[in-house]
């Protein structure tokens, strides 16, 4: 998609700064894998190659009969659906509203939304723990750890902001043609929010998902405990215990970041652009 | 989308226009929104009896150190056998950081179970104060049970006013762990090291690094969490001054002579690169990275694969063996008042203290039950595993941190002053201690 | 010119009706659930930790008596007397600096790249999104591990390597900080500027070229202008982030590093709040900490977002 004439030189700059770039910050990542393959961690310059001599599977292992990976996953799965799902849901009403209509209580409205942003949620966490243990007697219970995530702030954000962006001819249109405000949203906004979605979706994913210092205060009962907590307790405690305790951490990392890492490749396709220009034009 | 130009009438928040007039109507807004939360919470006063004497089902924690799950799991077994209408849930929390956090959470929410076989003695008098732990001295015959069990050590552990609000546990006497191998790389005599003054403990290390059979000498963590100095400072502390604890008549202690010594000692190994400054990702004496560690015999599980040595703490000019003190670093159980069984929770306390018990978890954990005559009660085991012997016998003689509401205040800011002058060497080591006194003595001042 | 088409509601309405609901009340039932989640999740804890931080006051358990006496301000007097607590803003105000002008820049510039690549665009895409996608947790290990005394980075420095080495080293531990952070977060704001770019139209790109700009110029003239909405967020949400720092310090210097030249007010509310038992100060602390967020998200607000 070529709007600006480069020179041949030019593009192969872009190419190659935009690939060492892409180099540097993976290679973080890629030193987690290698070093969560490794039977005995090597920090030397040659120990960033896989060594055909030092790979082994045993790291995983290690750390899936201390941890069950797979309830883990699972934990953190159901948390992150159920944000998920209050934040499309109603995250995008709000973000609709705040950006299209016009009512009263808009303007609090979205002070709210940027003011729960500011405030760390370390302020909260005691207040907030004593809410939802005690006065919603949620502890050790999935609605307690998704609920103070439940609708992600800077997604309503994202949405509005996208919304914003969007011609208000549309909107105009479709209620000349005699569309209910409800019809608007679903037949002419819905489909429109599509990179929207996407963003949002990819965005709001992370925060649950490695989310630590929240449900860790909430569960105790280690069935109930998403990867990320499960995790950093066995960093902190167990793992001094493992034949290879950095590899049985990474291996741990790892197997948390895989799903993510996959949804963000299945998703790149739909990370397409809605020609809205031409919609209006039409 | 065009904008209204009309910039007086409007105003921008966040790039939307809102009308001046809406002001009056966000306050108004706001103001029910702050009614209607009040409301919302004004109804869930929790109304809960802090000491009662009930019977019946218990919920209890413990560490999720491997073998003390395996001991905590043992005990709640046989327990609920003989007990199917008081039967005991267990969980685990974490051992380590935020342990204290938890608890402190749970005291405020109401939810604490009644037993927390994890409860640091520094975190005690916090947990006091905000009535969440129960005054076991009220029960009658615990006073007695404590001491007769623990013998002179218990007194370490009650509160200003001499009452007991955690039973005293199990310890980790702290002595130093060498690498029979690395040393002998390095050419030292792996059977008699010599570690038992600062001297010799210098000299070793730098053989040791000079040699390069390993990174470091040594590697405590280097970092500024509260409770690090239990494992540099502490330790020998209460060596070379026989067993003086951080705190006396509330003032600080550790600025006198014997402490500006621990520091010094502790500066030269960090100036001259024998002890790290970096912290070390997982057990850098595991790994072999370091030659030696400090800490107590719970790490032993940890280092099954190093064929390791434990000699007490150096003192400065070296003291007989059954002579020196060292920091503690014990782990008590505390009662909650959130238990509404707390008649249970002390018959629990009682049974899981039991000699029976003690004995396994001795067996089954290597750590050491804050039993008195110790050597003598468990003869056999230590018999069995001689390599023991030297935590048994070390376990008489520790010392414990301060028991009050202001401890870990207390503890960071000694360790502020600490990371600074002796690990990063800025500024003078003495009048860093000093400082930490003089604060540490207003801290000590507080409610 | 009819502007009424905008203003209309879906069913009749009287004028009472519109006077308290507004124009379009269904905007109000929209919001609904967010406002009762915000509510009853977040207001209360909020107004909770204000009050706290008015009075001497600790968390006890319900149930239990204790007195909780009004303070006025002397919880900001003691928070604001210690040397620390100012120390930290000021790091933050360090980290600031670093992380958010190089984050926008970057993640712009990056976004626009990527925009227009036409090989291995999947893969490189996924590169830059990766830091963010994994837990902090691990992957400072990792960083510590490359970033240490003996690490892969010194030893590709050589020489150049500051001593003593980056996370202990008293100038060099926050922007370290900064710029993990802002390697870490990049994936996030490149995510935002990608979907802001997606609706800059072609056409400008186009007259740009038939004018005769090159790729630089048309970057400045149409790209940036174009995407200000997304520039304005990112700024907001990065300075917030920011502000708000905690994990990395507490993950990466273990509570505050050399001398507190890393530490932050979060991580010092942390300490004070959950470890030492004083919320009252640490409520102090963070109310100042929201109150000068605002300020700054105000004043960005005023200075970047405000002009059409």
């Amino acid at each position: 998609m070529e709007h600006v004439r480069m020179s041949r030189f030019q593009t192969v700059l872009r190419g190659v700064v935009v690939g060492l770039g892409a180099i540097v910050f993976l290679f973080p990542f890629y030193y987690i894998l290698i070093g969560s393959l490794q039977r005995k961690p090597d920090p030397s310059v040659a120990g960033a190659f896989p060594n055909p001599a030092n790979i082994t599977g045993e790291n995983y292992v290690q750390i899936n009969e201390r941890i069950d990976l797979f309830r883990g996953l699972l934990n953190s799965g159901i948390f992150t659906a159920g944000v998920l799902i209050g934040t499309l849901i109603f995250g995008l009403l709000v973000g609709y509203a705040l950006a299209v209509l016009q009512w009263r209580g808009r303007g609090v409205t979205f002070a709210l939304a940027l003011l729960v942003q500011v405030v760390p949620f370390q302020l909260l966490i005691v207040p907030l723990y004593v809410l939802i243990a005690r006065d919603y007697g949620l502890a050790d219970n999935y609605l307690g750890i998704i609920l103070p995530f439940f609708i992600n702030s800077t997604a309503v954000i994202i949405f509005r902001q996208y919304f914003l962006q969007l011609p208000k001819e549309l909107f105009e249109a479709a209620r000349i043609d005699g569309a209910s405000e409800l019809g608007v949203l679903w037949r002419i906004a819905l489909p429109l929010v599509r990179p929207a979605l996407v963003t949002v979706v990819l965005l709001t994913f992370i925060g649950p998902w490695n989310e630590f210092l929240w449900p860790f205060l909430v569960t105790k009962e280690a069935s109930l405990q998403p990867l990320a907590v499960s995790l950093a307790n066995y960093i902190s405690n167990v793992a001094a215990t493992a034949s290879n305790p950095f590899g049985a951490t990474l291996a741990g990392a790892a197997v948390l970041a895989a799903p993510v890492v996959v949804l963000f490749i299945f998703f790149q396709r739909y990370f397409i652009s809605t020609d809205i220009g031409s919609g209006v034009k039409g | 989308m065009r904008e209204n130009r009309k910039e007086r009438e409007f105003r921008r928040i966040g790039g939307q226009i809102v009308p001046r007039r809406t002001r009056r109507r966000t306050l108004g807004a706001a103001a029910t929104l702050v009614a209607g939360a009040l409301l919302l919470t004004a109804c869930s006063q929790g109304s809960a009896k802090l000491t009662n004497d009930g019977h019946g089902p218990i919920t209890i924690w413990y560490s999720n150190n491997e073998q003390e799950v395996q001991w905590g799991k043992q005990m709640v077994a046989s327990w609920n056998r003989d007990h199917p209408d008081e039967t005991i849930k267990g969980q685990e929390i974490p051992a380590g950081k935020s342990s204290e956090e938890v608890i402190g959470a749970a005291i405020a929410a109401g939810n604490a179970p009644c037993l927390i076989y994890n409860t640091a003695p520094s975190a005690v008098g916090q947990f006091e104060k905000q009535v969440g732990l129960k005054n076991l001295s009220k029960i009658p015959g615990a006073t007695k049970y404590i001491e007769d069990r623990s013998g002179a050590v218990a007194k370490q552990y009650q509160n200003a006013k001499g009452d007991y609000f955690q039973m005293p546990w199990k310890s980790n006497p702290v002595v130093i762990f060498y690498n029979k191998k690395i040393f002998t790389k390095a050419g030292l005599d792996p059977e008699n090291p010599q570690l038992s003054t600062y001297a010799d403990f210098l000299a070793s290390s730098e053989k040791i690094v000079a040699s390069g059979a390993a990174e470091n000498a040594i590697h405590p963590a280097p970092t500024s969490e509260f409770f690090q100095s239990q494992f540099d400072f502490f330790p020998l502390y209460a060596a070379e001054t026989g067993g003086e604890p951080f705190l006396k008549d509330g003032k600080a202690t550790f600025a006198d002579q014997a402490g500006y010594d621990v520091a010094d000692f502790w500066h030269t190994l960090y100036k001259n690169g024998l002890a790290g400054q970096e912290q070390y990702q997982g057990d850098a004496f595991a790994a072999g990275q370091s030659a030696m560690a400090i800490v107590g015999p719970w790490a032993v599980a940890v280092y099954k694969d190093v064929d390791w040595g434990a000699v007490p703490v150096p003192t400065k000019n070296g003291m007989p063996a059954d002579k020196i003190w060292t920091f503690s670093d014990a782990k008590n159980i505390g009662l909650y008042t959130a238990c509404k069984n707390q008649g249970t929770a002390w018959d629990v306390l009682k049974y899981s203290t039991s000699p029976d018990e003690d004995a396994k978890l001795l067996d089954l954990t290597g750590q050491m039950p804050i039993r008195k005559n110790l050597a003598t009660t468990y003869a056999g085991y230590f018999a069995e595993h001689p390599e023991y012997k030297a935590f048994g016998d070390q376990a008489s003689r520790t010392v414990e941190v301060p028991i009050g509401p202001n401890t870990v205040e207390m503890l960071q800011t000694f360790r502020d002053a600490w990371t600074n002058s002796v690990i990063f060497g800025r500024g003078s080591v003495k009048q860093s201690l000093n400082g930490a006194a003089t604060k540490i003595d207003e801290i000590a001042k507080q409610p | 010119m009819t502007t009424a088409v905008s203003d209309r509601s879906s069913k009749p309405m009287t004028t009472v009706w519109h006077r308290i609901f507004g124009r379009n009340p269904l905007g109000l039932l929209f919001s609904a659930p967010y406002l009762v989640f915000v509510i009853a999740i977040f207001a209360f804890p909020l107004l909770y930790s204000v009050w706290i931080s008015f009075h001497d006051f600790f968390f006890a358990a319900p149930g239990a008596k204790v007195a909780t006496p009004f303070v006025g301000f002397q919880n900001y007097i003691t928070a604001f007397s210690d040397p620390r607590v100012i120390q930290s803003f000021g790091n933050v105000g360090i980290f600031l600096l670093i992380n958010v002008p190089l984050t926008v820049v970057l993640s712009l510039v990056i976004a626009t790249a990527l925009n227009r690549v036409t090989h291995w665009r999947g893969f490189l895409r996924f590169a830059y999104y990766v830091p963010y996608l994994s837990a902090s947790v691990a992957v400072v290990a990792v960083w510590l591990f490359l970033f240490s005394g003996t690490g892969l980075v010194n030893q590709i420095l050589g020489p150049l390597a500051p001593n003593p080495s980056w996370l202990i080293n008293e100038g060099w531990a926050m922007p370290s900080i900064a710029l993990f952070v802002t390697w870490k977060q990049l994936g996030f704001y490149i995510l935002l500027y990608l979907a802001s770019l997606q609706s800059v139209p072609k056409e400008l790109y186009e007259s740009a070229s038939t004018d005769g700009a090159g790729p630089v110029r048309s970057f400045f003239t149409v790209t940036v202008p174009g995407v200000r909405q997304a520039t304005v967020l990112v700024l907001l949400v990065s300075t917030v982030t920011g502000a708000n720092l905690f994990t990395e310090p507490y993950l990466l210097t273990g509570g505050g590093g050399p001398n507190g030249s890393s530490s932050s007010p979060v991580l010092i509310m942390y300490q004070q709040g959950l470890q030492q038992g004083h919320p009252d100060v640490a409520a102090a602390i963070g109310v100042v900490l929201v109150i000068l967020v605002l300020i700054i998200a105000f004043l960005q607000n005023r200075f970047a977002g405000g002009r059409d």
